[in-house]
């Protein structure tokens, strides 16, 4: 900042004469709207006016073909009776208690293991990356043919063992941690990629001036590396979480929310209210249902982690 | 530590990175080994070996249906949303770190805020509207609500031109160069790694997009590969070999990409400011 403006003082005894010559213009006032505009635009009307439309859609009974009516807090009272929302409510919430913690553990471990000189650490490092840009749709199918219960690697290798394996899938029990297994698949080496980060933005001094004071290894770990790794838990948490709750492509192609119903997660029973019944008015109010818990969810984080961090967002 | 144990954990280390990378490369290796097999070899060989000897027809079978174009079509889709995206978030990343103007916390701070708005609820009011505007089943309903860049787009970018130093501008601004002149010639150049960093993301979050289509389109002219690869199951039943190896067509333009670009990847964690 302060060499800019010297800069400007120097530049600008130079360019006095040339200025002079003409009217100073306000060049810029209207630019940065111009420049925003589109943006804009874009949040208003496709991620604001949306959130507004779920909310009013879903004080109205409206199945698409006839007109819509007003039915003000019906679907809310229907809502709490609705045993099967409460029950996807539940599967959803299952899914992310599978998946989360599993991979954000995992990820934080592989980081700690890679946070030192290794030869070849660009390559591992590149690898675990890999399957986070899986197409989830593709990965479905990938992992359904890995859970086949007859001819799938995962039972072909416990054979091998003399192990039956589940029948995965199509097992009431084991479905959904199936699903979930996929998830944790996909993140955990992307997730390692922030701790790695963040690691090593910690200062070495800490960790040397708690060794001298005679800290354990494990004690070093709790009280200096995670503490300071609050803004990236912080983070991978909160993306985690968000996208773990609205959890849909690996549902739809490997199991459709079955067997049973075992993991038809809030999303997948949106989309069927919605595209397969027709059923918008109470779709929104199910929409309404998985924003609220989404939000109450990341307020709760921020205020879990935001006592212990401060942020720099400017 | 003695010399014996140091070894013994290097080993251990070591162990567990090939461990880790095995699982991560397993499932791509699977579509590999199981899109070369013959119907036969599918229950006769283990998963993970090769089927000898190797068949090319699954990929024939596959590339002489419909597929090409679906994989046309979603290169057309992701080729549009990320120059979309690169295009409107530079500008409005610029206007943000850069520029001064009235009300620019706040709209800033909504922008943010809406980085929280989930696109599960969004997606029934986002067809409503295209349905409003009858452009369910076109290439417009598929494309306008993600064409004009992404509340996290902005927020890379503008992480990114926070880091250039303050005084850049100066020099053109007191030649008479407008705000425009000195984003293109001035900064622009300077943005290429963040915006091969944007770029990635975007191209593989459209090529993997799929709740969005399936929602609003319908017709095998804007039919693209996720979809495409989700209705598999139901016309040819749970062939795996034929599964696979049009798991192998959608997967490969990625797997290409991301040979070439992953250090973008990794540099976008970097670009979000955690450390």
């Amino acid at each position: 900042m302060t060499s800019g403006t010297a800069q400007r003082r120097v530049a600008g005894a130079a360019g006095l004469a040339r200025r002079a010559e003409r009217p100073p213009r306000r060049r810029g006032r209207w630019h940065p709207y111009l420049f925003i505009g589109p943006s804009l635009f874009g949040v208003v009307a496709f991620l604001l006016l949306p959130m507004v439309i779920v909310i009013v859609l879903s004080l109205f009974d409206w199945e698409l073909l006839s007109a819509p009516e007003f039915a003000g807090l019906d679907n809310y009272r229907r809502l709490i009776g609705d045993g099967e929302t409460w029950h996807s409510l539940g599967v959803t919430v299952g899914y992310v208690l599978l998946s989360i913690p599993l991979q954000t553990v995992l990820a934080l471990a592989l980081a700690l293991l890679l946070d030192r000189k290794i030869t070849g650490m660009r390559f591992y490092r590149a690898l675990f990356v890999v399957p986070w840009m899986a197409t989830p749709i593709v990965l479905a199918l990938i992992w359904s043919w890995i859970f086949d219960p007859r001819d799938g690697a995962i039972n072909s290798a416990l054979a091998m063992i003399g192990i039956t394996g589940p029948d995965w899938l199509s097992d009431p029990a084991w479905a959904l941690p199936a699903v979930a297994l996929v998830s944790v698949w996909q993140y955990t080496g992307y997730n390692m990629l922030f701790f790695l980060a963040g690691l090593q933005g910690i200062p070495k001094e800490l960790h040397d001036a708690a060794a001298i004071d005679g800290a354990t290894s494990a004690q070093r770990f709790w009280r200096v590396t995670l503490p300071l790794l609050n803004p990236t838990m912080f983070f991978v948490m909160v993306t985690n979480m968000i996208g773990a709750f609205q959890v849909f492509d690996t549902v739809y192609a490997m199991t459709a929310g079955g067997p049973s119903r075992s993991t038809e997660v809030l999303n997948f029973r949106i989309f069927e209210t919605a595209f397969k019944q027709f059923d918008f008015g109470y779709a929104a109010t199910l929409s309404t249902l998985l924003f609220v818990i989404i939000f109450l969810v990341t307020v709760a984080q921020v205020r879990f982690f935001g006592k212990r961090t401060t942020y720099d967002l400017s | 530590m003695t010399p014996i144990t140091a070894r013994i954990r290097r080993a251990l280390l070591y162990a567990v990175l090939v461990a880790g990378a095995f699982i991560s490369v397993f499932p791509y290796l699977l579509v590999l080994l199981t899109a070369f097999k013959t119907q036969a070899q599918l229950s006769s060989t283990a998963p993970w070996l090769p089927g000898l000897p190797p068949t090319t027809d699954n990929l024939a079978t596959m590339l002489s249906g419909d597929f090409p174009r679906f994989i046309l079509n979603t290169a057309i889709m992701t080729a549009v949303l990320t120059a979309g995206q690169l295009v409107f978030t530079t500008f409005a990343a610029y206007a943000f770190a850069r520029l001064r103007f009235r009300g620019r916390d706040v709209l800033f701070w909504l922008f943010v805020a809406t980085m929280m708005v989930p696109s599960a609820v969004t997606m029934i009011p986002l067809f409503l509207i295209m349905r409003e505007l009858d452009l369910v089943n076109t290439w417009y309903g598929l494309l306008i609500p993600y064409v004009l860049g992404t509340p996290y787009g902005i927020f890379l970018m503008r992480q990114f031109f926070k880091t250039l130093p303050a005084g850049l501008e100066e020099a053109a601004r007191i030649d008479g160069a407008g705000p425009l002149t000195i984003l293109l010639r001035v900064l622009l150049p300077l943005c290429r790694p963040a915006l091969g960093t944007l770029a990635i993301i975007t191209i593989i979050s459209s090529w993997n997009s799929f709740l969005w289509p399936l929602i609003i389109t319908s017709g095998d002219e804007t039919k693209v590969i996720t979809v495409a690869i989700a209705t598999l199951k139901d016309g040819i039943g749970v062939d795996y070999h034929l599964m696979m190896a049009g798991s192998l067509i959608a997967l490969a333009p990625m797997v290409v990409i991301f040979i070439f670009f992953q250090k973008y990847i990794v540099r976008s964690v970097v670009l979000t400011g955690l450390k």
